[in-house]
């Protein structure tokens, strides 16, 4: 069932996915016959006014009796936010829920542009809806290599040991991006890199790579241990902005060899923009299993390679049994989990180079996603809505933890902004971030992974 | 197409829109060739230690790298990731591009192993931007070795950025136009690099049983006196019949060593008496003088740039007595002569083989080393005195 402002026949409704299906599916080329099947149960409904509604209404109500689905409804929300509140108040208002079945709502990021706003936008959607039957999409959650960060630290026996402050040095997630704003720059104006990747994607990442163990793969448990670590991260406020957290703004350069424009000079932002395109940040999860470990975070627009990663840096050798010129070519352990592109896990170890006498050198152990199971992972749209139509939330981002998670975005956000003195950092594009980024990591003796 | 560029497909593989189809295509092919190793359950492992970019700027050198790349591929699995500028085509501002070819070879002699290998093909004026080409298609984590052929184009911006990546940079002096000027700049880059990354010259390595034996002359106690005595030196070096093509590189390395080991200061460089040699006036640590003669010579079977002798004189002991060490190439050429002369009478005689490392075997020694050659370094430092 498909409903938007401006009127469409269901005809042309159906014309219109069975191109976007044709062109962005996984399984090409598009089998008309199941296609053909699949579109008899396509319909559209416009909903300009309350007229709309009612129509709506008693459209799913025949459906329901044809198709025998016993009003159960799964309601998905493709629009800007400033639309929720209108559409929750037509489905409260038009009885859309149905009577008998069960009603969920999928909402899209951004859940909100601070804290308020996002208690506000919650409060429109629980007039209609209780929380549990609220699905936030965050779709890095329903890749496959993000929900493998769960099978991997609490599936096997020889990770979890070691996954703490005592054999961890350091932790650096990075989402890299090649792109620019594109045509985003009116939604990006206002947001940044802050609310457009860190609030969302990179703290995800954090929560679930320095959660502790659930106690059940469910989603209470696996959000309330996400919940618990959120809340353990150390605000960054006040003087201690300047010294845990770095913004930049891409200038003109080279992605892969071809020219590209700087921010400023992208069409709809403003040409003395402060908004951010890059943050690096430091950060401390102050608990039992983390304290002394710093997070390293960092995101960026037309970086030089597009590449989403965490990497666990382990401490050295407590005594080193080799000369210096040995251990020339020796760097940390390292366990690096690549998110896209090339999906997998990667251990680094020293091991003698086959010459006499001792050379250590750093070589990579390596499982590829790709070549290990020779089948593509599902979209993570597909295990998403699946997930929301079985009713699973665990790969969902619960109002408490979209909570904490502005909690400890707006302080710095609020510091940036009312920081006069300068605006974001100029980093070349197709360089990997501004210095001051390089100098936030390195005044602690340690460097930013060449990704 | 613009430009008219053709590539060799079959030689470098296909051509890939973009890095990202560029690793999708290598994703393919791996796919393509652990299927076919399962049917014959021999799984190939994707295998790499190393990232190595080999800039070159014409078609036949980066092919003879190519080809060296695989050869050691058994010994350094990589991705070797070939840069191929055009310099010719570098003024034509109107074309600037950089296409992408990659392929999966598997080297001889191996079933299970196979490397990676891409051809950046640059032309036009890519100097601001070539280096954006490179960085995405690094493999992570693994160290980078940047080999670069024929003279380093220092003060081009690609020379720098390619730098940065890197942890060891290889260059071969005796492919260098103007080795008196170059060789010098080289020490400044070596200087900079400090701490960042290794630098190393095929030359150098080259170098290396020359080094042993003018040293093993001095571990005999009788003769140890001698070493803070020495009066000249002379090194030849071969050149082409004709004498037109000057490569004295190996053999000013040979003195910057034998300078920077013994300490010696430079002090000036005098014209020699024959064409394409150099004569240097140079100081011991006692403040005496020394002549450092460097001589091309015609001999036949040598590369040119070749060290073909090094004879030093000196004076020790009681009453002055004059020693003279002398190696000497044999015609063959894959032996030595080493001797010694005291007061002219040859006291010591020794022929040793005198290996000839082809550039495979040199660039497999160098890419099994990380760290920075302290003693090349101070040799390349003593250099900047003398020319």
């Amino acid at each position: 069932m498909g409903t938007a402002r401006k009127p469409l026949s269901h005809e042309e409704y159906r014309e219109e996915l069975h191109k976007a299906v044709a062109q962005y599916s996984r399984t090409k080329p598009l089998n008309e016959e199941v296609w053909r099947s699949f579109a008899e149960h396509l319909h559209f409904v416009a909903t300009p006014d309350d007229a709309g509604y009612e129509d709506l209404r008693r459209m799913l109500d025949q459906l329901d009796f044809a198709l025998g689905t016993h009003a159960n409804r799964l309601f998905y929300l493709a629009t800007p936010p400033s639309a929720y509140e209108a559409i929750v108040k037509g489905i409260g208002e038009h009885r859309l829920r149905g009577e008998t079945g069960w009603a969920r709502i999928v909402v899209e990021k951004p859940f909100g542009h601070d804290r308020e706003s996002a208690l506000a936008l919650n409060e429109v959607v629980h007039t209609v809806f209780r929380e549990d039957e609220v699905f936030r999409i965050d779709h890095y959650l329903g890749k496959e290599t993000v929900q493998n960060i769960l099978v991997m630290r609490f599936s096997n026996g020889i990770f979890e040991p070691i996954w703490n402050r005592q054999y961890v040095d350091h932790v650096q997630i990075t989402v890299a991006e090649t792109i620019g704003v594109e045509e985003r720059a009116g939604y990006y104006e206002h947001a940044g890199a802050m609310r457009d990747i860190v609030q969302n994607h990179l703290l995800q990442l954090l929560a679930l790579v320095s959660m502790e163990p659930p106690a059940a793969f469910d989603d209470k448990a696996v959000r309330d241990e996400k919940v618990k670590v959120m809340r353990a991260l150390r605000r960054i406020a006040g003087d201690d902005l300047a010294m845990n957290a770095v913004r930049g703004q891409y200038t003109r350069g080279f992605i892969e060899g071809v020219p590209v424009p700087g921010y400023r000079e992208e069409p709809g932002v403003a040409p003395d923009s402060r908004t951010e395109t890059y943050v690096a940040l430091k950060l401390w999860v102050d608990n039992w299993r983390w304290e002394g470990t710093p997070f390293y975070l960092r995101t960026g627009k037309r970086l030089p390679k597009q590449s989403t990663e965490i990497a666990i840096q382990f401490r050295v050798a407590p005594h080193q049994l080799f000369s210096r010129e040995a251990l020339a070519g020796l760097e940390p352990n390292a366990l690096v989990l690549r998110i896209q592109p090339d999906e997998g896990i990667s251990l680094r170890f020293g091991a003698k180079v086959p010459v006499q006498g001792i050379r250590i050198r750093a070589v990579n152990m390596d499982f590829d996603y790709g070549a290990s199971f020779m089948v593509d992972a599902p979209d993570a749209y597909e295990t998403l809505i699946l997930d929301a139509l079985r009713g699973d939330a665990t790969l969902f981002t619960r109002h408490d933890e979209v909570d904490q998670q502005w909690t400890f975005v707006d302080p710095i956000i609020k510091g940036w902004a009312s920081d006069s003195s300068g605006g974001p950092a100029p980093y070349e594009a197709g360089t990997w971030g501004p210095s001051e980024a390089d100098e936030l990591i390195e005044r602690d003796g340690r460097k930013w992974r060449k990704a | 197409m613009a430009q008219g560029i053709v590539v060799d497909t079959t030689f470098w593989g296909a051509r890939a829109e973009g890095v990202a189809a560029l690793e999708r295509e290598l994703a393919r092919l791996r796919r393509v060739q652990s299927a076919h190793a399962r049917e014959s359950v021999r799984p190939i492992a994707r295998a790499s230690v190393l990232n190595l970019i080999v800039y070159a700027e014409r078609e036949e050198h980066a092919r003879r790298a190519a080809r060296s790349i695989s050869d050691l591929a058994l010994r350094h699995p990589s991705r070797a990731i070939v840069v191929l500028a055009d310099r010719a085509r570098e003024r034509q501002r109107s074309g600037r591009r950089i296409d992408m070819h990659c392929q999966l070879p598997i080297p001889d002699g191996a079933r299970q192993v196979s490397y990676e290998q891409i051809l950046v093909r640059a032309s036009g004026d890519v100097d601001d931007r070539l280096a954006s080409a490179v960085i995405p298609l690094l493999v992570p984590d693994l160290p980078v070795f940047l080999w670069w052929t024929g003279t380093p184009s220092l003060g081009s911006r690609s020379f720098a950025d390619l730098l940065r990546l890197t942890n060891r940079l290889i260059v071969d002096s005796a492919d260098f136009a103007r080795p008196e000027l170059t060789l010098p700049i080289m020490a400044s880059i070596s200087e900079a690099a400090r701490g960042r990354f290794g630098l190393t010259d095929l030359n150098w390595t080259r170098l290396t049983p020359w080094r042993e034996i003018a040293t093993a002359f001095f571990d005999v106690p009788a003769w140890r006196l001698f070493l803070d005595g020495i009066t000249g030196v002379r090194v030849g070096f071969a050149v082409d019949m004709d004498g037109r093509d000057i490569h004295p590189s190996q053999a000013l390395l040979l003195v910057g060593w034998l300078a920077s080991r013994l300490g010696w200061r430079p002090l000036e460089t005098l014209a020699p008496s024959e064409a394409g040699g150099l004569l240097f006036a140079i100081a011991r640590p006692d403040g005496a003088r020394i002549m450092v003669r460097v001589r091309p010579r015609f001999e036949r079977g040598l590369e040119e740039g070749d060290i073909s002798g090094i004879r030093i004189q000196a004076t020790g002991g009681h009453g002055a007595r004059q020693a003279e060490f002398v190696v000497k190439r044999q015609p063959d050429p894959h032996h030595q002569t080493a001797a010694v002369l005291l007061d002219g009478e040859r006291r010591w005689e020794r022929t040793m083989p005198l290996p000839s490392p082809a550039i495979v075997e040199l660039i497999g020694e160098e890419l099994s080393i990380l760290g920075s050659d302290r003693t090349y370094e101070a040799a390349l430092g003593s250099l900047v005195g003398l020319a």
